[in-house]
Parts: structure tokens; C-alpha cells; sequence
């Protein structure tokens, strides 16, 4: 029998879950939440699930429509389209109380996943996976800023292979949701609870177990404001760096590809028409932010800068190793207060568009979107060194 | 022809000369007493000044020199008792830069204390050296914590130019506003204007003159800044007009930085 929680203010006895898995849904509208609830059905048949959303007490959840569904109600998060602190504090804490021994976290598009792909993030939870990342399939010309620096600078700097550092759905085990609950109180205690958290950083440091799953395509309808997004996911995961800086300065060797990495076919768009815009960006900031850049940047990326935005759109190439000395100089930056930090970002975001650019032409030519992060990924490791130099003498050379 | 005069006028001409002779020595006499009269006050000023000038700056000097040194002691102090070590937190991180770490902002501020104290002690002597009754005295203390305010508004003033103008860039250029340096440089002349005429108001210095002027010079930047943007986004307003009129039920037209394409999403 499907229990929902129509009384909040009435404190029921809670009983462990059948299987010890707790179920974490994000706030979503009354049709992901049918199109989620009958994927899980398919996914654990018979089983009884224990779910936590803060559409519990919603008038469109009947309890006779999901009987092996035990629905509670938790706290509703103020963002959709990541994790943050407040979220994980609340996972640990209603799944200490319910006794589960595993959290399955899913995002408002979690319906577009495979049920095979919630089962297995499932199973690895409760089993000895300390952590289960998703793989998402994703068109050509999406996660760019993932692809660009989330998935690049954690493979270098963690040793990481996870493809999505920042997923929105998760499995992890109870003690890595304690690990998770304990980083993410260091920032709801300074009210800053709508600070991403990084899990894949946090299992890696604390050498607990993770496991990647392909789960097919991710079906994103929301678009956050990029330019108010950027700096903050950035922020983040720069200061994450910059308090693991003990661990990751210590050579890792890279963890081996559990899975094939999709690979997309090349896209056939117009190309010209997208990276218009993105390279008029890179000019106009080229000609009114170079002071602010020479900040940040040494004197041999500012020429390569200077270079590229003589260069025709064509032509438009912005080198691996560049964009790997680029975002370990302004990390850097962030790290030594260089300039203003909201300032450091915000001037950030040209030269992303820039890689885009890039990127879009390097595809465009042929080449696999795939193919091309992964050779990001790789200019990142070997750019590392340079990192890891700049980092403990900082005072050695600043431009 | 001195003595016809002498006659004329019925003086004697011999007394008249001696007289005139007397009377030129005497204006000479008289000037030069005035002069030496107000060299001998300028000299009586200086003197009465001067002793305070160098008791000000001895005082600064010594006070500087013992803060460097008690910077120098508590640096090297709190580096042996590895304070920056020790005040990580729970998770064994430091949150501050190598510039800023706690041992750094203590002996710099223990360094500025001593100097602050310096100034301050200096000012009293400074003051304490003229009588009481002295109208110099009694107007130059004041007017001295006036410019020490003055300056304080000045630095204020020029840090907040500065971070507006480069905030306002940064934004400019991420929405692709041609304009931006124009905005940015309108901003930061616009915060230095409002701080040079709060400046010569707390230093009491040209009156209505300056808030006249600095009205008249704000309205012309503003007005300035509102006709550049006004004209140069003169075209964008009239697209986004004629496509409300085309299509009433649209929403507006999309900001610069969205892409055409739907399928290019960044996240």
C-alpha cells in the first residue's frame, strides 16, 4: 500500500525501506513526476521503494496509483538544474531517518533515462559503489561548458575519467552521502547552501569507489541564464580545487575507461551562423578586456590571443595546450585574488566562447566532438605540470 | 630758489631743508622698521612652527620605524608558532591567499597601527606647540582632520571608480555592447566627479561654486551617457518595435548572447 504523507504535521513511524534504497526526487511538475514514478516502476518490479519529493503533499498524487511506493515528503530545493549543498544535507538526513542504505538522487528530467539506467545507478549504491555517475548521451552541441573545463580539469587535476562531474542524478552509498553531508555543511553553515557540490572531487579524495553508467539521452528543458550560471558553477569548482589543493598536486594515474564514450556522429548545422556571434564576443572582449587579461595570462597566451583574433572565422582555432594555460591561469587567479573574483569570471567567459568557436569549427572540419574533448582532456594532464609549478611558487612568475 | 621758496612760504630755509633732509631719513627709518618688523614676525612664526613641524615628523619617523620593527618581530613570531598552519579549518584547509594569510594581515596592520599612532602623536605636538590663544592653532587642527577626512573620501572614491568601471566592462562586453568601454569610462568619471566635489565640500573649499559645477558636470556625463546609449541602440529599439508590431503575441527579441541555434546549449 502506498502510504503518502497527507499529514506533515503528524510525525509517522518511519520503517527502513524494503531494499534500503531511498529515492530523492527533485521538485518537478505533476507530468515528469508520472513519467518518473512509471520508469521506476519498470526499474524495481514489485519492490518496495521508499521516495522522497516535495510534491508529497500534492493533491495530484494519488496513493492508489503507485501501491509499491512509500512517498515522504522532503524538503524542495530552490535550484533545478544541478545539485547543491542544501540537497545533499537533506538526502543524509532523510535517509538516516528512514534507515536506507543507499540514495538514489534524480533529477526533474529523469524520466527521459532509461529504466535500466536507474536500476543500474540503483544497484551500484547498494552494492560496493560508493558513488554511481551517469553518463549522459548528449547532441553534439550540448554540456559544452562540461566538455570545455568541468570534465577536463577533473580528469587532470582527480584522475577521474567520470564524463559529468556536476550530474544531476546520482547513486551513492550511505557513508559517501555522509562524506557529502559533512562538505556540504561547511557551506550551509555560512548560508551559502545553494553552492554546488562536487561528489566525484569528494569520493576521489576520500579514495571511495566510483562507477560510471551509461544511461542514454538526457533531455534538458530549462536554460538557465548563462551568463549568471557560469561564474557560479565555475567559482565552485575552482574553490573545490583550491581546498583539495594537497591532494591533487600528488601524481594519480588516470583511472582506465570503464565504458566506450558515445560517439555522437559529426553534426550538419551551419556552423558560420553559430560561431558568428560567439566569435564577435571574442573580439570585442579581446580589444576592451586585454588589460584585465594581462592579469591573469602570460605574455605567450596573450600573443596567441592577439593571433587569433586577427584570424578569420574559417580559420578559428583555439589549441588545446592554449585553453589548458588558460583555465589553469585563471584558477590561479582565483586562488591568489589577482583581480576581483567576479571580475575574473565574467572575463572568463569570452575565451570559453572562443573554445566553442573552436571547437564547433574543429568538429565542423570533420573531426569527433568526442575525439576533440578527449584531446582537451588530454592537453589538460599535460599541461598539469605547468599548473602544479605555478601553484607552489606563485611568486616566480606572474605576468 | 629754495631760499624764495623758503620766503614764499615763510619758513626758514635752512630749517626746511634740515627738515626735508630729516624727513627723508625718517620715511626710510620707518620703512625699513616696518620691514625688519615683519621679517621679525614671519621669523617669530617660523620659529613658533617649526618645532612643531619637526616634532610631527620625528614623531611619524620613530613611530614607522618602531612599526616596521614590530612587524618584523611578529611576522617572523607567528611564522615560528605556524599560526597560518593552525588556523585551517575542520577539514584541514586554508581559505586565504599566500598575500593574505592571517600572519601577513596582522603584521601589517600592527605596521599601520604604529604609523596611524605616529600621525596622531605627531598632530598633538604639533598642535601643542603653539599657545593656546593662537588663532593658527585653533583653526589648522581642525582643518587638519578635515584633509586627513578629505583624503580618506579621495581613496574611497577612486577604489569604488575603479571597481564600477571594470564591473560595468566586464557586463558591457559579456552582452556585446560596442559601447562598453564608453559605458564604463562614463561610469568611472561619473563616481570621480561626485568624489572630487565631496572632497572640496568637506574641505570647504570654492562653495556654491563647486556644487554648482559638479551639477552642471554630472547632468552634461549623464546626459552624455543617455544620448550615446539612446542613439546607439537606436537601431535595436526600432527592430524590436517592428517585430511587437509584426508579431504582437512574441515575447521581446532575445538578449545579444543568445545563440541562434536552440540545439547549443552551454550546460
Amino acid at each position: 500500500m502506498a502510504t503518502a504523507d497527507l499529514n506533515p504535521g503528524v510525525i509517522t513511524p518511519s520503517a527502513p525501506p524494503g531494499n534500503g534504497l531511498l529515492v530523492l526526487l527533485a521538485a518537478m511538475t505533476p507530468e515528469q513526476l508520472d513519467s518518473v514514478f512509471a520508469k521506476l516502476t519498470v526499474s524495481f518490479p514489485g519492490e518496495e521503494l521508499l521516495i522522497a519529493t516535495p510534491d508529497a503533499i500534492s493533491e495530484a498524487l494519488p496513493a492508489s496509483a503507485h501501491p509499491s511506493f512509500r512517498i515522504v515528503a522532503a524538503p524542495a530545493s530552490n535550484t533545478a538544474w544541478t545539485l547543491i549543498a542544501t540537497d545533499f544535507v537533506n538526502a543524509y538526513q532523510l535517509a538516516e531517518k528512514h534507515e536506507a542504505r543507499a540514495i538514489l538522487v534524480l533529477g526533474s528530467e529523469s524520466g527521459s533515462l532509461s529504466s535500466f539506467a536507474l536500476r543500474q545507478l540503483a544497484n551500484a549504491a547498494l552494492g560496493p559503489t560508493d558513488l554511481a555517475v551517469p553518463c549522459y548521451d548528449l547532441p553534439p552541441h550540448a554540456g559544452l561548458v562540461n566538455s570545455a573545463i568541468l570534465y577536463p580539469l577533473t580528469r587532470a587535476l582527480f584522475a577521474s575519467r567520470v564524463r559529468f562531474p556536476l550530474a544531476v542524478d546520482l547513486g551513492f552509498s550511505l557513508r559517501m552521502a555522509k562524506r557529502l553531508a559533512d562538505a556540504a555543511q561547511h557551506f550551509t553553515a555560512i548560508n551559502q547552501g545553494e553552492t554546488p557540490l562536487w561528489p566525484v572531487n569528494e569520493a576521489t579524495e576520500a579514495g571511495f569507489t566510483i562507477e560510471q553508467f551509461d544511461v542514454g539521452s538526457h533531455v534538458q528543458s530549462s536554460r538557465p541564464d548563462f551568463n549568471t550560471i557560469f561564474p557560479l558553477v565555475i567559482a565552485s569548482l575552482f574553490s573545490d580545487i583550491k581546498a583539495k589543493a594537497a591532494f591533487w598536486q600528488r601524481f594519480r594515474p588516470l583511472s582506465p575507461a570503464p565504458i566506450a564514450i558515445p560517439m555522437p556522429p559529426a553534426p550538419t548545422i551551419d556552423t558560420a551562423a553559430d560561431i558568428a556571434p560567439m566569435l564577435s564576443a571574442f573580439r570585442l572582449a579581446y580589444s576592451n578586456l586585454h588589460e584585465i587579461w594581462s592579469h591573469v595570462l602570460s605574455p605567450n597566451s596573450l600573443l596567441m590571443l592577439k593571433r587569433l583574433a586577427a584570424t578569420d572565422a574559417a580559420a578559428f582555432r583555439l589549441s588545446d595546450n592554449l585553453w589548458a594555460r588558460i583555465v589553469y591561469d585563471f584558477l590561479l587567479a582565483y586562488r591568489l585574488r589577482t583581480i576581483n573574483r567576479g571580475h575574473l569570471l565574467g572575463a572568463l567567459i569570452p575565451l570559453y566562447l572562443a573554445w566553442v568557436a573552436s571547437h564547433f569549427n574543429i568538429t565542423a572540419s570533420g573531426a569527433n566532438p568526442e575525439g576533440h574533448i578527449e584531446a582537451v582532456a588530454a592537453a589538460f594532464e599535460t599541461e598539469k605540470t605547468y599548473m602544479v609549478s605555478r601553484w607552489r611558487w606563485p611568486d616566480r612568475f606572474n605576468p | 630758489m629754495q631760499n624764495i621758496l623758503a620766503v614764499l612760504l615763510q619758513l626758514d630755509p635752512n630749517q626746511s631743508s634740515r627738515s626735508l633732509f630729516a624727513g627723508d631719513t625718517s620715511i626710510w627709518h620707518n620703512m625699513a622698521d616696518a620691514l625688519h618688523q615683519s621679517l621679525d614676525r614671519v621669523l617669530l612664526l617660523l620659529i613658533a612652527v617649526l618645532p612643531g613641524i619637526l616634532a610631527f615628523l620625528v614623531a611619524l619617523a620613530v613611530f614607522t620605524l618602531i612599526g616596521m620593527a614590530v612587524s618584523a618581530l611578529l611576522r617572523r613570531g607567528l611564522a615560528a608558532a605556524k599560526l597560518d598552519e593552525r588556523l585551517v579549518d575542520e577539514r584541514g584547509n586554508s581559505n586565504w591567499a599566500p598575500s593574505t594569510s592571517p600572519t601577513a594581515l596582522i603584521a601589517r596592520a600592527s605596521f599601520w597601527g604604529c604609523v596611524l599612532l605616529g600621525l596622531i602623536i605627531g598632530v598633538l605636538a604639533f598642535d601643542a606647540s603653539y599657545a593656546t590663544t593662537a588663532i593658527l592653532s585653533s583653526s589648522l587642527l581642525p582643518y587638519l582632520t578635515r584633509i586627513v577626512g578629505a583624503a580618506v573620501l579621495l581613496i574611497a572614491g577612486t577604489l569604488i571608480a575603479r571597481f564600477l568601471a571594470r564591473s560595468v566592462l566586464i557586463g558591457a562586453v559579456n552582452e556585446q555592447l560596442q559601447y562598453a568601454r564608453f559605458l564604463s569610462l562614463g561610469i568611472k568619471w561619473l563616481v570621480l566627479v561626485l568624489t572630487a566635489a565631496m572632497v572640496l565640500e568637506h574641505l570647504e573649499i570654492g562653495g556654491n561654486i563647486v556644487g554648482l559645477a559638479f551639477g552642471i558636470l554630472f547632468g552634461g556625463i549623464v546626459l552624455t551617457l543617455a544620448l550615446a546609449v539612446g542613439l546607439g541602440s537606436r537601431d535595436l529599439v526600432s527592430r524590436s518595435l517592428e517585430s511587437r508590431a509584426e508579431h504582437p503575441g512574441q515575447s521581446s527579441a532575445p538578449p545579444p548572447t543568445a545563440i541562434a541555434d536552440d540545439s547549443i546549449r552551454h550546460f
